[in-house]
């Protein structure tokens, strides 16, 4: 007798999206830089961002932070950041 | 899926050459539903086009294609195809035949009934086909002609998700209804345990295949619609229909009647407070703890006595399991891809309980989130494993609260505080030395919150690194000494009795993040057992 099984997984239909184009270059741009609000998130984040202007011509950065690491972003923290006009957004974290 | 000796449903499909194609009464054909990119139906075509050509005009071979005109047109024309090909638009009539992969065969006899199916490739049952439909020993398919003897088929196109591609749908997060779960068909070589395994439907020990037999006797269980949606699992956001439960539960190796149990619990988990995408994709220890209330207990034969957080009961170890596999198979955090937690939990396996309401002289659990006593109840904690407390020389209740704390002061890390909840597990002997000293649930949390800090001179070490936080900790003198308090608020500790009538060991079992901004405890209720049919049937003849 064959055996006919259900499937258990996850099944849900989902549209697939293309990732983002990527940056032919950092100079002079506005990047983002999102911290998900780890002990010690701004340490790193500091330093990138010196890196970003001083050695990649980063024209302007924007800082934001999320609420708490355990969640998404909330819709403001990404509202924030899109209407900031960023060309790219560096989410990060550090204990 | 239409069976032998049922009627076979007429229909009127377009044909790819034009005109209609209908079943034709009292001549015999052979229907043969197939998709274009489906590999095994590239395989068996060729062996149906010698059929068409050996049958003439007696009986016929009609291809029933599950795709478009562009592409069923072009398989036709580059295999090629020598049978006429009709195009089921829509899959209505793949729908009424509804067979689980393609290729399927139905054989109907000139009565239109259908005589014989046949699901994917297998060289025995075209041959029997072919004797059948030439009333003559035929050998459609060689032994040694290259091709395998048999080879599973693909999922049938109506019975697909729609997965990728602009067609796809956007997830819709308010559908109350999804879709049936797809099937799979396994040849009679293929050992059903190992293709779980195989498949990643199981965790690494082996589940119970979840047969439609199987699932069918889950779903029995419950009046909830199979398509029916009970939540959607962060953090993939998948749709936790009651048939992909169901068949969770038949892996997990639960009894039907664990359903009433199942269904609030994934409501529960997936309650925005439980915050279930943070706990299943944390790096932390954490993992959902069920604690389970109520009649249920006695009902479905939960454990809550000796060795309630380990091996003991079929209840408790399958409900922790089914939930485990749902999250994994459903929600999608599978450990190494979107679990990556640093050293895991031994409770990923399992991690349910009962309290032991009988040896509890206090308020059991579930009646603090405002449920009765005679409600059944589940309740979830972001835990980690569970911490031992053994204190067998205290003779009063203070004491054994004092051993207690010790450990509650090791919650998440010695110095961290406020942030963290804790579970305390007391075992009936503590229990017992603290009612007669006359402690309440109330005053033992307070005891515990007053009573459990780290004293200020263990931050002076390595000239304070590490304890940037402890601004924010509040100040108090416990036992004579200078400490930073644990906890924020007595209510941060959660009291359950449980555990076996012999032995001093109590636990307790820390949080992961909590609150607002992490996992708050969810409690929800299970609904009572229908009464049973047979008390509301009349008593005829009584």
């Amino acid at each position: 007798m064959k055996t006919i099984l259900i499937n258990p997984l996850d099944e849900t239909p989902r549209a697939v999206g293309a990732p983002a184009p990527r940056l032919d270059s950092l100079a002079g741009k506005t990047i983002g830089l999102l911290d998900i609000s780890k002990w010690g998130g701004s340490f790193f984040l500091d330093h990138l961002e010196r890196l970003l202007k001083e050695r990649y011509g980063v024209e302007q950065v924007v800082r934001a932070m999320k609420p708490t690491f355990t969640k998404p972003a909330p819709a403001e923290v990404i509202d924030r950041l899109k209407q900031a006009d960023c060309a790219a957004v560096i989410e990060a974290l550090a204990d | 899926m239409l069976q032998p000796s049922e009627q076979a449903p007429s229909f009127s499909l377009p044909q790819l050459d034009g005109g209609v194609r209908r079943l034709e009464q009292g001549k015999p054909a052979l229907l043969v539903f197939f998709e274009t990119d489906c590999p095994t139906c590239q395989l068996a075509i060729p062996y149906l086009n010698r059929l068409a050509d050996a049958l003439g005009g007696e009986a016929e071979v009609i291809g029933i294609s599950q795709d478009g005109e562009a592409p069923t047109r072009q398989l036709v024309e580059q295999l090629p195809i020598r049978f006429p090909v009709a195009l089921d638009h829509g899959l209505a009539v793949s729908r009424e035949y509804d067979p689980q992969a393609v290729p399927t065969l139905f054989l109907i006899d000139g009565d239109g009934k259908i005589a014989r199916t046949s699901v994917a490739f297998d060289k025995a049952e075209l041959n029997a086909i072919a004797t059948e439909m030439l009333r003559e020993p035929f050998e459609l398919a060689g032994k040694h002609d290259g091709a395998p003897a048999t080879k599973p088929g693909c999922v049938a196109r109506h019975l697909e998700p729609q997965t990728e591609g602009e067609l796809a749908p956007t997830l819709n997060l308010y559908a109350e209804r999804g879709s049936r779960a797809s099937r799979f068909e396994l040849g009679e070589d293929v050992d059903p345990y190992e293709f779980c395994y195989q498949a990643g439907f199981a965790d690494p020990l082996p589940v119970i295949p979840p047969t439609v037999e199987r699932v069918e006797r889950m779903l029995g269980a419950t009046t909830l619609a199979p398509d029916q949606i009970v939540a959607r699992i962060p953090p993939n956001y998948g749709m936790a229909t009651v048939e992909k439960i169901a068949a969770n539960a038949v892996m997990a190796g639960c009894q039907p009647e664990m359903m009433r149990v199942l269904v609030p619990l994934i409501k529960a988990i997936c309650d925005e407070r439980f915050n279930i995408h943070g706990v299943q994709a944390t790096t932390h220890f954490a993992a959902p703890l069920v604690i389970v209330n109520g009649p249920v207990r006695h009902e479905l034969d939960f454990a809550c006595r000796s060795n309630v957080f380990s091996n003991v009961a079929r209840a408790n170890s399958t409900l922790g399991r089914a939930l485990q596999l749902i999250l994994t198979n459903i929600g999608g955090a599978r450990p190494g891809e979107l679990d990556m937690s640093t050293l895991g939990n031994p409770g990923k396996f399992s991690y349910c309980i009962a309290e032991n309401e009988e040896e509890n002289p206090w308020e059991p659990l579930h009646t603090e989130f405002g449920f009765d006593r005679n409600q059944s109840a589940v309740t979830l904690f972001a835990a980690e494993p569970p911490h031992g407390v053994s204190e067998h020389n205290a003779r009063e209740g203070r004491t054994v609260l004092k051993a207690i704390s010790r450990a509650l002061a090791t919650v998440f890390s010695y110095r961290f505080c406020v942030g963290w909840e804790a579970v305390v597990a007391l075992c009936p002997e503590h229990v017992k030395t603290l009612n007669r000293s006359g402690f309440t649930k109330a005053s033992i949390r307070e005891f515990l919150f007053e009573n459990t800090g780290i004293p200020v001179k263990e931050y002076e070490d390595d000239g304070g690194e590490g304890t940037q936080y402890a601004q924010l900790y509040q100040r108090a003198t416990i036992n004579g000494e200078e400490c930073y308090r644990k906890f924020a608020d007595p209510s941060q500790l959660k009291l359950v009795v449980t555990g076996g009538t012999a032995g001093k060991f109590s636990a307790v079992i820390g949080s992961w993040a909590t609150g607002p901004r992490g996992s708050q405890m969810v409690c929800y209720p299970i609904e009572s057992v229908p009464r049973a049919v047979a008390s509301e049937s009349p008593s005829a003849g009584h």
